[in-house]
């Protein structure tokens, strides 16, 4: 398989094979630091407190400190400062024309953004350490021993090791492989799978909760799952290009024509997060007591909680306009089509301008449809096979469906399936990535530590 | 510097020669210790008895630093060549031959025949390669321990050698080791220059002198527009309808219509991009392109073929056949085949970073013989070009008055023209050298430091030509060199201030800028810009693409290698049949060829694959990589299928040259997040640009 030949390849060059052992190490490293406490904390009673709040904006942050954030780790911060603050800095280089003209200077001018982008990302991490230390210290009995020292101590051990995953993230990125951000994210997703095959494995021949046939199920399932995540994510729809400027070569072997690509998924992981951060804040209202004592908002909210219809379908409505809205942030028909003149270039029996965009605009929005509903499948697949549609709660016809549907469509299997299709998403897609970068290394590396002729010159002095 | 800009910023490249002191030392005490220092006293030595010149300590530092694989900055008339002659010898003994790269075929033939009798003294053979030199000699040169030749030169017998059909046929050498004259201007600024070898195909006349003739009525804004920076022509939908009526199709933008969409977009561009005395000259019916950098005639260079043949559409000449690239290396490749390389020039510091980066090579200056006296005054604004011209001419005028030479350094032919214009109107005698009047270039630079001389040139009297001052100069305060433009590099600015006070001598330097000038209006610039910032940004823009362009390029040096391996195996294999052995030659440069043109363009619309978020690098990687892949099962089948139809085709013939490429811009629009960013801010009404 192609996966396997990459990484065997990789390891066979010594330079390729020390950047992937260096970049294991550092992971390594990451997970390390993720088993030390902060000090001056209850452990235990954060812990619980966090299973109570599952589902709210809490959850969602804790996906991408990998579990750090329940226990208050040294990293329980993660790498969201520093995303935070490149996007600042992103942002800021668009409004600022100082930092515009600096983002236009090259190499140099490049590093000093990065630099600012790192002590943005410390000052946050202060900001936001001291939300964490002043709140935890407000709301009781998690603090040991409350005082300005323990939130001096909580600032100073939550910073520094923001500024650790970033530094590591860095040197990822710099002398190991593949992106150093998404791999700390995909690490803290990833290391629960030995726990999750565990509980299969004590499902299967401790308990005996599920019978063979329904591990092979699952399994199958599984691999049928990220088959299809990593089908759709290579999916796109490829408009040819030409270029108005010269003579195409022969093309005798044909192959190598100009197109833009439009993928399937362009979003990626994104409007995800973003419907599903949406849907997380009727649970967090309800954990506000003047809420959940409304009867009517909280039967509204309650409505719209997990596996319910209502739930499902604004589910889906919610990925689907993500989708189209980033989409039309990233991609806008009309600046393409600029663009594509800009260049010289054109889509072949196709007049550039209104044309070009137009026949654009009508690819992508029937593309966006398929990638919205293939989101939705994805991330409400696990849930409904954990608990099922409950679809027996809808009106009128509520009974009628509970006494002819199947149990499992409207339960659910019950079974706990460690990924979350956002978790599977970004698991999948950082590994195609960095198989990617993998393989591009590998071309690379054939030529670029290659010195011509250098070996048989080397051979004819010596022997001459 | 905190510990991040420590740990990230990677230290300056520009090291100082007291390294080399030590050395020196050894060598004038006529103690030398190793191999190196024992070649260099050698050489000294030899240049002493044999010239009756003896070596600076200057030059020696120089050629230390150059046998030891570095890019010396050395200041005009520090006597580069003498040292050149000591690094070679050096090298021969370590490494092999040696190429030492000269800017040009004059230069080449006039340090071999200086520096040979040294040569031979030191029991070396030394030779010079030029275009006139017929290929049997080429053969003999190539065999001598040193010598002479333009990379051009040894470029193209690399590109031929790699065409013929019989092995005695070839004439190039191997490539063992280089030493690099004006090593800025071969390694950053033609390096991106390919020199090409092209088969000829017709031009299609018709079509090109129709549209010739069309062009000059559309008018800007109206019926295209151009985008200056990418040099792109970009027809409006009125433009292409009238086009559309004058060729009579109904839409230019299909597959059929293809060839005359280019040859419009080439016609037009050829009308309003490509100024004549600017971009290129007329001469004895042919286009001659005038290089930018150098401000000469570039031999042999042109234009991509059909934008070559537009132009001599619209300047009437005979129309020339377009080229089906047959081979094609840029000199940045050509150099990195050396496997030992070294350089000088009077201009390498700002490029440090550039030499370290891509060629592994850091900059050592070498400090002067004399202490440098010149004096480099700011530049002098002026808000209209004319008003500016008018000052320059009043400066000229008093100079002229007190019998101090001065030098004017022009941006193009036209304006060294206009200027002189001027000039002679208020009676002052002066000589103008621009590449119109290359023929007497030698002999006004012997005049251009007499008293009270005026030399009106352009970039030509820039890089390489060394001003002696003419007796009683001195006490006027020496040659006193004008710029009337700032270059895009500060490189090319410093090498037209260092004509003047070379060996200690006094000089000044001056630049008169306007806010009309051609690097101000390309930038969009206004009266509070600082020039020099600009430069920087724009030197920063250029590496960039120069740095990208190396990335895409080193597959392709790659697979040249292997594809050269290849063919030399075929063409050395005694035991296929000589039919079968010809066709297969003749199929691999065809698929060669094919892969070059199908390389180029999909470079050029990579940046397409930047729009889904893929790496664009990564994506042409992969995709070069599995059509290269593919190439022997093709030649093989072609083959066979040719031996089974047996049908003699004639050889195509095949001219050299060399022509510009396209820059690769694999990320215009910068990375996905920022342009969702840009979104963003589109969205909520704010403006970005």
């Amino acid at each position: 398989m192609k996966f396997f030949d990459a990484v065997a390849n990789a390891f066979r060059i010594p330079d390729l094979r020390k950047r992937i052992l260096f970049t294991l190490g550092l992971l390594a490293i990451y997970r390390l630091g993720g088993h030390l406490p902060t000090p001056g904390i209850d452990a235990n009673k954060l812990e619980e407190f966090f299973r109570q709040n599952q589902g709210t904006v809490l959850g969602m942050f804790d996906l991408f400190s990998g579990g750090m954030f329940r226990r208050l780790t040294i990293f329980a911060l993660g790498i969201m400062p520093y995303i935070t603050s490149s996007i600042i800095l992103q942002l800021m280089t668009l409004v600022i024309p100082t930092l515009e003209k600096l983002s236009k200077e090259g190499e140099l001018g490049r590093r000093k953004i990065t630099q600012w982008t790192r002590y943005l990302t410390v000052m946050l991490a202060l900001v936001q350490s001291a939300t964490i230390a002043i709140s935890l210290q407000a709301s009781g009995n998690f603090v040991m021993n409350p005082g300005p020292w323990f939130i001096f101590l909580t600032m100073i051990t939550l910073t520094t090791g923001t500024a650790f995953i970033m530094w590591l993230g860095e040197q990822i990125s710099e002398r190991g492989i593949g992106n150093g951000m998404s791999l700390i994210i995909f690490t803290g997703i990833v290391v629960g799978l030995p726990s999750a095959i565990h509980n299969i494995y004590t499902n299967v021949a401790v308990t005996h909760e599920w019978n063979a046939l329904q591990l092979i199920v699952i399994l199958a399932i599984m691999v049928l799952v990220v088959g299809f995540i990593v089908l759709v994510e290579r999916g796109e729809r490829r408009i040819p290009v030409q270029y108005a400027r010269r003579v195409v070569g022969r093309k005798m072997m044909g192959g190598m024509s100009t197109h833009l690509p439009l993928k399937v998924n362009a979003g990626g992981v994104i409007p995800v997060i973003f419907a599903s951060s949406l849907l997380t804040f009727p649970q967090t209202a309800m954990q506000l007591s003047w809420v959940r004592d409304n009867a009517y908002l909280s039967g509204m909210l309650k409505a719209i909680n997990h596996s319910e219809p209502m739930y499902v379908i604004l589910f889906i409505l919610l990925i689907v306009f993500f989708c189209f809205f980033y989409v039309s942030l990233i991609f806008n028909p009309n600046e393409a089509a600029d663009n594509m003149r800009k260049f010289g270039g054109f889509v072949p029996g196709i007049r550039p301008g209104k044309n070009t965009a137009d026949y654009m605009n009508n690819i992508l929005t029937k593309i966006t449809v398929v990638g919205g509903l293939y989101l939705s499948i994805l991330c409400l697949l696990p849930e409904i096979m954990i608990s099922g549609i409950k679809l027996q709660h809808l009106p009128l016809m509520g009974n009628w469906i509970d006494a002819h549907f199947p149990r499992f469509l409207l339960d659910g299997l019950n079974v706990s399936f460690y990924f979350g299709g956002t978790s599977l998403l970004i698991v999948v897609g950082v590994a195609m990535d960095t198989i990617n970068q993998i393989e591009a290394q590998l071309i690379m590396r054939h030529y670029e530590g290659f010195t011509p002729r250098a070996g048989r010159i080397r051979g004819r002095r010596s022997s001459g | 510097m905190s510990i991040w800009g420590k740990l990230f910023s990677g230290g300056t490249s520009v090291l100082s020669s007291k390294t080399y002191e030590p050395a020196l030392i050894r060598i004038r005490a006529g103690q030398p210790k190793n191999a190196v220092e024992t070649a260099v006293a050698q050489a000294a030595k030899s240049i002493e008895q044999v010239l009756n010149l003896r070596p600076y300590d200057v030059q020696i530092l120089g050629a230390l630093a150059m046998a030891d694989q570095k890019i010396v900055e050395m200041q005009t008339g520090e006597g580069k060549t003498l040292t050149a002659v000591m690094a070679a010898f050096s090298m021969v003994q370590a490494f092999g031959r040696v190429h030492i790269l000269t800017a040009n075929d004059y230069l080449a033939t006039r340090d071999a025949a200086w520096m040979g009798p040294v040569y031979r003294q030191l029991g070396l053979t030394v030779a010079a390669l030029t275009q006139k030199v017929p290929p049997e000699e080429r053969r003999l040169a190539y065999s001598a321990d040193v010598l002479y030749a333009t990379a051009n030169e040894v470029g193209f017998d690399y590109l031929r050698d790699g065409l013929v059909m019989q092995p005695e046929e070839r004439v190039g050498g191997t490539f063992q080791s280089c030493l690099i004259d004006e090593a800025d201007s071969i390694l950053i600024d033609e390096s991106r220059i390919p020199l090409v070898i092209a088969g000829g195909a017709a031009p299609l006349a018709g079509m090109v002198h129709k549209l010739a003739l069309l062009a000059p009525h559309l008018q800007m804004g109206r019926h295209f527009t151009f985008d200056e920076y990418r040099r792109n022509v970009l027809l409006t939908a009125e433009g292409a309808q009238a086009i559309e009526q004058a060729i009579g199709c109904r839409n230019l933008y299909t597959h059929e219509h293809q060839r005359t969409l280019e040859a419009a977009v080439n016609s037009i561009h050829a009308q309003v991009l490509l100024h004549r005395d600017v971009d290129y000259l007329v001469r004895n019916s042919a286009i001659e392109l005038v290089d930018e950098f150098k401000g000469r005639v570039a031999l042999n260079r042109r234009w991509p073929a059909a934008l070559q043949t537009a132009i001599e559409a619209k300047e009437g000449v005979p129309l020339q056949k377009q080229g089906r690239i047959l081979g094609q290396i840029t000199l940045q490749s050509l150099i990195s085949m050396y496997p030992v390389k070294c350089g000088m020039t009077g201009t390498a510091a700002t490029q440090a970073e550039e030499f370290s980066k891509v060629y592994k090579l850091d900059v050592i200056t070498i400090p002067t013989n004399q202490p440098m006296i010149r004096q480099d005054h700011r530049d002098v604004r002026f808000r209209l070009k004319r008003e500016k011209e008018n000052a320059i001419t009043e400066e000229i005028v008093k100079c002229h008055a007190l019998g101090r030479p001065v030098l004017v350094g022009t941006a193009s032919v036209a304006e060294s023209e206009r200027l002189s214009m001027l000039v002679a109107s208020r009676g002052v005698p002066h000589a103008v050298l621009n590449a119109r009047q290359d023929e007497a270039e030698a002999q006004i630079i012997a005049s251009a430091g007499k008293l009270g001389a005026v030399t009106i040139s352009t970039n030509m009297a820039g890089r390489g030509t060394d001003i002696e001052l003419w007796p009683g100069v001195a006490e006027l305060g020496g040659l006193y060199v004008i710029g009337t433009n700032r270059h895009e590099a500060r490189r090319i600015d410093n090498q037209l201030r260092g004509r003047a006070g070379r060996q200690g001598d006094p000089g000044e330097s001056r630049f008169f800028i306007s806010y009309e000038d051609e690097l101000m209006q390309r930038y969009g610039l206004g009266a509070d810009h600082d020039v020099d910032h600009i430069q920087r940004i724009i030197e920063g823009q250029n590496l960039n693409a120069r740095t990208i362009l190396w990335k895409y390029e080193g597959l392709t040096e790659y697979q040249r290698q292997q594809f050269r391996e290849w063919r030399d195996s075929v063409l050395e294999g005694v035991s296929e049949e000589p039919q079968r052995r010809r066709l297969t030659l003749e199929k691999i440069d065809e698929a060669w060829s094919d892969y070059l043109a199908q390389v180029t363009g999909l470079r050029e619309g990579i940046q397409w694959v930047s729009w889904a978020g893929k790496d664009p690098l990564n994506e042409y990687l992969h995709r070069v990589t599995d059509f290269f892949a593919d190439m022997p099962e093709w030649v093989e089948s072609e083959v066979d299928r040719r031996l089974a139809e047996p049908e003699v085709q004639e050889e195509p013939l095949f001219d050299r040259g060399s022509t510009w490429v396209y820059l690769v811009e694999d990320q215009p629009w910068g990375t996905l997040g920022s342009r969702a960013f840009r979104g963003l801010m589109r969205l909520i009404g704010l403006k970005a640009s």
